[in-house]
C-alpha cells in the first residue's frame, strides 16, 4: 500500500473576528488560539455563531473585519483573503455535501485529484480509507443508495483524504439517530487523531462536545464566552449561560450569602430560609448583586426522608432509564430539580432529603450573562 | 449584465412606447404629446383586433387549464397507460410552433386538402374551423403543454399525507377536496395566467389562420400598421402597450402564485411520491383512450394534416381534377433550380441562428438564474424577477418592432452601433426574446442545488472553475441540454421577430416557408414546412443521443428531468 505523509497539524489564531450580515453581528470581536494537534469543539445553542465561526475558517465566509492565521499565515485579514481551495482544509458538512453525481469512491477521491500522487497511489489512499471507514462495499453507489449514517462516513473518508492539517466539522451528527451517532462520534474523534490533524468541531450537543474535545469553545450571542478544557467548563463555568447550557438540575435565587472564602459561599434559599447551602463561586461574585444557586444534576442526592441532613422535597416524577432511576424532585415554592439520579426508586408523591455536593453547585450573578 | 440586458429588452421597447404619446420625441409626427394614436388605435379595425385577442386568450386560458388539468391528474395521479409518453407528447407540443399547427389543420381540412385525399369528407368542418372556432382550437392545443406542466409540477408536490390528514380527523370527500384544493390553487393560477399571456402574444395564428379567416387578431394588426406604407409606428405602439397592458396582471399573479407555490413546496420538502389511483381495467382503458384522443386533436391532427398535405398533388387547388400523392414538392425543394428560391439557404441560416441563439441565450439565462439563486430574497432577485417576468410579457411580435424603429434611430446608427437591417439585430432580437422565458426555465432547478456542495469542492481544493464544473455543471447539466434544445427549436420555427427583423436576402426558413404559402405554393410550402420539423427533430435526437454518449452515468442520475 502507497505511504502517505501524515499531515502536519495546523495552528490556528483567530484575533478580534467580527462577521455581520445585514448589519446584525454574528461575531463579535472573537478571539481564539487554537495549538496543533487539538480537537476543539465550539459549543453553542442556534445562532450562537458556531456555524459562521467555522465557515469564516474555511473561507467560505468573508469576516466583516478581524484576522485569521492557520499555521502562522494569515488566511483572512485586511488586506487578505485566502479562497477556501488555498488555505489547506477539509470539512464535514451538516448535510454531507456528497457529490450526488459521483460515486463514494469519486466523492472520496475528490480532493486528491490536485495532489502529486500517482494515480495508483489515489487509487489505494481510497481504498484505505473506504476500509478504514468500513465502507468497501459502498464504494460503487451513489449518495442516494446510501443511508445517513452510511453517507456520513463517506463525507468522513472525503475529509481525511485531503490530507491536510486542519479539519473542520459542521454538526456532523446532528441529522443522524442516537445509535449511530454515538458510532460514529467514536470513529470521528479515533480517525482525527490517528490522521494527527488540527480539528474544529462544532455542536450544540454539550456531552458530543465533552466526549470529544481536548477543549471547549462555548459560544454566545456571536461571543466566545469560554475556552477550556471540557472539565474546567463543567467544574468551573464562567458565566450562567454557560453553567446553563452544560446542563443544571435546577437553578433557584438566592435569599441571603452567610460566608464566602476564595473558592466557595454559603447561601440560603427563600423556600428553605434555615438551610445552608455550600457551592462554588467565580471571581466575578458581587454579594450586592442577584445571584442564583445552579446545581448540576450529579451533585444532587436523594435519601428516605428519615434519614441523613437535607432539604425536604417531593417527588414529582420518577422515570426508568436502565441503569437506575431519574427523579423529577419539588422542594417548595415551585422550586423544582429534575434529572437526579438514584439507583433506588422513590415513588411519586413520596417525601425525600435532598443534599447538595459542594463542588457542583454554583452561584453567579444572574445579570451577568447580560452584560 | 445589466447593460447588456437594457440594451436587449428595456431600452427598445420603453423607446417604442413611447411613441404612443410622443411621436415628436423620434420625428414620428408634430406632437410632443398626444391621445390621437390612442383613439385612432381603440377605433375600427384595431380596436376589434384587440377585442378579439382578449376574449380568445381569455377562453383558450380557460379551457386550455380545464383540459391540462385532467390530463396532469391522470398522468401523475393514477396508473392511466403509456404515462411517459404523454408528458414526451407534451413536450413535443411545446416545441411545435403556433404556425405549423395552424399549417396542418389548413392542409387537412381545405378543398383538395389531405383529408380529401385521404377520402374523408370533412367539408362540413372547414367553414366551422376557418374562424374563432380553429383559433381557439390550434391556440389551446399550443397553450395546452404550458398549463400541463405547471399543473403536473403542483400535483407532484401534493403528498398524499395532506388528504390523509384531512380525511383522519373526519372531512368527507368534499370537505377534503376543499382543503387541499388551495395546495394546488397556485398552480392553476399560474397555468391560467400563463396559457394567456402565450395566446394572446402570438403570432404565428394570427398572421396563418386569423388572417385567412379574416378575424384580426391584435399582434397580427400591429404589424399590419408599420407594414402598410406610410408606416404607422404610433398606433402601432399603442397596440404593444396594450397588449403589454393585457399580459402584466395574469404573469403578475402567475409569480405571487408561484411564490405561495414555492411556500408549500417547502412545507412539503419530505413529502412522498403521490399515490397513484389504481384504475379499474375498464376505467383505465376509457382514460388513456380519453388522453389519446386529446393528444391526436392537438398534436397528432397537425402531424398528420401537414405530412399528408406535402404528398397530395394540387394541395388545396380547388381547380383541380384530379388529387392523388406525389413527391413533386419534395422534388422542387431538394431540386432549387425548379421553384424560386429553395429550402437549403434558409434552413441552414435558421440553423445557424439556432445554434448561437440558443448558446447565447443558455449562457445568460444560467447566469441570471444562478444570480436570482444567489440572492434569495434579497432585493437584487426582486429586481432580475420584476425584469424577467415583465420581459416574458412582451410578446415576441412587440419586440421585434420596437427593434427596428429603435436600432432605426440616426443617434443609434450614428453613434453607437450601426446593425439595422442585419443579421446580427435579427440575432439579438431572438436572443433578447428567449433570454427571460430560458431563465425563468433554469431557476428552479439551479435554485435546487445546494450551496454546500460548491462549498465542498472549493474547501476540498477545487478552484472557482473547477468547483462548477464538477459539482454544478453536472447537476445543471439536463437543465442546460433541454433549455438549449428548447431554445433551439424554437429559434428555428420562430415567425413573429424573423418576419420583421429579417436582412435583405437572408431569409429564415419560416420566413421562406410562409412566402410560398401566401403565394399559394401551399405544396412546396408545406413539404419545406414538413423538412424543416424533421430537420429541427433530428437535431433534438442526435444532440440527445451525443449527451447520452459523452456525459458519465451520474450526470444522468441526477437533477431535474423531463419525464419526471
Amino acid at each position: 500500500m502507497a505511504t502517505f505523509t501524515r499531515p502536519e497539524p495546523a495552528s490556528v489564531s483567530v484575533e478580534a473576528l467580527c462577521k455581520e450580515f445585514q448589519g446584525k453581528a454574528a461575531l463579535a470581536d472573537v478571539h481564539l488560539a487554537i495549538e496543533p494537534g487539538t480537537f476543539v469543539v465550539l459549543l453553542g445553542p442556534s445562532g450562537s455563531g458556531k456555524t459562521t465561526m467555522l465557515r469564516c475558517v474555511a473561507g467560505i465566509e468573508r469576516p466583516t473585519s478581524g484576522t485569521i492565521e492557520i499555521n502562522r499565515e494569515c488566511v483572512s485579514g485586511p488586506k487578505t483573503f485566502h479562497p477556501p481551495e488555498r488555505r489547506g482544509v477539509a470539512m464535514v458538512f451538516q448535510d454531507y455535501a456528497l457529490w450526488p453525481h459521483l460515486s463514494v469512491r469519486k466523492n472520496i477521491a475528490f480532493p486528491l485529484a490536485n495532489s502529486q500522487r500517482s494515480k495508483v497511489e489515489r487509487r489505494e489512499r481510497v481504498a484505505g480509507l473506504l476500509e478504514r471507514v468500513g465502507i468497501t462495499h459502498l464504494a460503487d453507489r451513489y449518495p442516494n443508495e446510501l443511508s445517513g449514517g452510511e453517507q456520513q462516513r463517506v463525507a468522513l473518508a472525503r475529509a481525511l483524504a485531503a490530507d491536510v492539517g486542519l479539519i473542520l466539522f459542521d454538526e456532523p451528527l446532528s441529522n443522524l439517530d442516537a445509535d449511530r451517532r454515538e458510532q460514529l462520534r467514536i470513529e470521528i474523534a479515533t480517525l482525527t487523531r490517528e490522521a494527527g490533524a488540527t480539528a474544529i468541531y462544532i455542536t450544540h450537543d454539550q456531552s458530543e462536545a465533552f466526549a470529544l474535545a481536548d477543549k471547549v469553545g462555548v459560544l454566545n450571542r456571536g461571543s466566545l464566552v469560554q475556552f477550556d478544557t471540557p472539565e474546567n467548563v463543567y467544574r468551573r463555568p464562567r458565566n450562567c449561560f454557560v453553567t446553563r447550557f452544560t446542563g443544571v438540575s435546577g437553578e433557584f435565587n438566592v435569599a441571603t450569602v452567610h460566608a464566602r472564602d476564595s473558592e466557595y459561599v454559603e447561601v440560603s434559599l427563600p423556600f428553605a430560609p434555615n438551610q445552608r447551602v455550600r457551592a462554588r463561586t467565580n471571581n466575578c461574585f458581587d454579594p450586592a448583586k442577584e445571584l442564583k444557586l445552579f446545581v448540576r444534576a450529579t451533585g444532587v442526592t436523594l435519601s428516605a426522608p428519615s434519614r441523613g441532613d437535607g432539604m425536604g422535597g417531593e417527588v414529582l416524577d420518577v422515570a426508568f432509564n436502565g441503569r437506575g432511576y431519574e427523579h423529577v424532585v419539588t422542594l417548595g415554592d415551585g422550586a423544582t430539580l429534575t434529572k437526579i439520579f438514584s439507583t433506588r426508586r422513590y415513588e411519586r408523591e413520596s417525601n425525600v432529603k435532598v443534599s447538595f455536593e459542594s463542588s457542583e453547585c454554583f452561584v453567579m450573578d444572574a445579570r451577568e450573562e447580560e452584560v | 449584465m445589466w447593460v447588456v440586458l437594457s440594451l436587449l429588452i428595456i431600452v427598445p421597447v420603453m423607446c417604442f412606447l413611447i411613441l404612443a404619446v410622443s411621436p415628436r420625441l423620434f420625428s414620428q409626427g408634430p406632437q410632443w404629446l398626444t391621445f390621437t394614436y390612442i383613439r385612432q388605435a381603440l377605433e375600427g379595425y384595431t380596436l376589434k383586433g384587440i377585442l378579439n385577442s382578449l376574449w380568445v386568450a381569455s377562453l383558450v386560458a380557460v379551457l386550455s387549464v380545464v383540459c391540462a388539468t385532467a390530463l396532469a391528474w391522470l398522468v401523475q395521479r393514477t396508473n392511466i397507460g403509456a404515462r411517459r409518453f404523454w408528458t414526451v407528447t407534451m413536450w413535443l407540443l411545446l416545441l411545435m410552433p403556433t404556425w405549423i399547427m395552424a399549417q396542418g389543420w389548413t392542409d387537412l381540412l381545405q378543398p383538395y386538402g389531405a383529408a380529401h385525399a385521404l377520402g374523408l369528407n370533412l367539408s362540413w368542418l372547414y367553414g366551422e374551423f376557418f374562424g374563432p372556432f380553429g383559433i381557439v382550437l390550434v391556440l389551446t392545443s399550443t397553450a395546452l403543454p404550458f398549463a400541463f406542466f405547471i399543473i403536473a409540477a403542483g400535483l407532484q408536490g401534493l403528498g398524499p399525507e395532506f388528504e390523509d390528514a384531512a380525511r383522519i380527523h373526519g372531512a368527507g370527500r368534499v370537505q377534503t377536496m376543499k382543503t387541499v384544493l388551495p395546495i394546488v390553487a397556485p398552480a392553476l393560477l399560474g397555468a391560467l395566467a400563463i396559457s394567456f399571456a402565450e395566446t394572446i402574444s402570438d403570432f404565428g395564428v394570427a398572421d396563418t389562420l386569423g388572417y385567412h379567416a379574416h378575424f384580426p387578431l391584435a399582434t397580427y394588426t400591429l404589424v399590419s400598421a408599420i407594414s402598410n406604407f406610410p408606416a404607422n409606428f404610433p398606433v402601432a405602439a399603442v397596440i404593444a402597450a396594450v397588449l403589454i397592458l393585457a399580459t402584466v396582471p395574469p404573469i403578475a399573479l402567475q409569480s405571487v402564485a408561484m411564490r405561495k407555490n414555492k411556500a408549500y413546496a417547502v412545507l412539503s420538502g419530505r413529502t412522498r411520491a403521490p399515490r397513484r389511483r389504481q384504475l379499474s381495467t375498464g376505467s383505465r382503458i376509457a382514460a388513456t383512450a380519453g388522453v389519446g384522443f386529446v393528444v391526436f386533436v392537438a398534436l397528432g391532427v397537425p402531424i398528420i394534416g401537414a405530412v399528408v398535405g406535402s404528398f397530395v398533388q394540387n394541395l388545396g387547388d380547388a381547380g383541380a381534377t384530379n388529387v392523388h400523392f406525389t413527391l413533386t414538392y419534395y422534388k422542387q425543394i431538394l431540386h432549387p433550380s425548379l421553384v424560386d428560391n429553395g429550402l437549403g439557404s434558409p434552413l441552414l441560416l435558421s440553423n445557424q441562428l439556432g445554434l448561437i441563439v440558443a448558446t447565447a441565450t443558455g449562457v445568460l439565462a444560467v447566469i441570471l438564474a444562478r444570480r436570482m439563486a444567489a440572492s434569495r430574497g434579497g432585493w437584487s432577485q426582486r429586481i432580475t424577477d420584476i425584469f424577467l417576468l415583465g420581459s416574458i410579457a412582451i410578446p415576441g411580435v412587440v419586440l421585434g418592432v420596437g427593434y427596428i424603429f429603435f436600432y432605426d434611430q440616426g443617434f443609434i446608427t450614428n453613434h453607437v452601433v450601426d446593425i439595422y437591417k442585419t443579421l446580427p439585430l435579427l440575432m439579438l432580437g431572438l436572443i433578447a426574446s428567449a433570454v427571460p422565458g430560458q431563465t425563468r426555465f433554469m431557476a428552479g432547478p439551479v435554485s435546487q442545488i445546494q450551496s454546500s456542495l460548491s462549498e465542498a469542492a472549493r474547501v476540498h481544493g477545487a478552484g472557482r472553475w473547477r468547483s462548477w464544473r464538477t459539482t454544478n455543471l453536472p447537476l445543471m447539466s439536463r437543465v442546460l441540454v433541454w433549455g438549449w434544445l428548447l431554445t433551439f427549436a424554437k429559434t428555428i420555427s420562430e415567425l413573429a421577430i424573423s418576419e420583421i427583423l429579417y436582412p435583405p436576402s437572408q431569409e429564415p426558413a419560416s420566413v421562406t416557408i410562409q412566402s410560398y404559402l401566401t403565394n399559394f405554393q401551399i405544396g412546396t410550402g408545406t413539404a419545406m414546412t414538413v423538412l424543416t420539423m424533421l430537420e429541427m427533430f433530428g437535431v433534438i435526437v442526435v444532440a440527445l443521443g451525443i449527451y447520452r454518449l459523452v456525459t458519465p452515468a451520474g450526470w444522468r442520475r441526477v437533477g431535474w428531468s423531463v419525464v419526471d
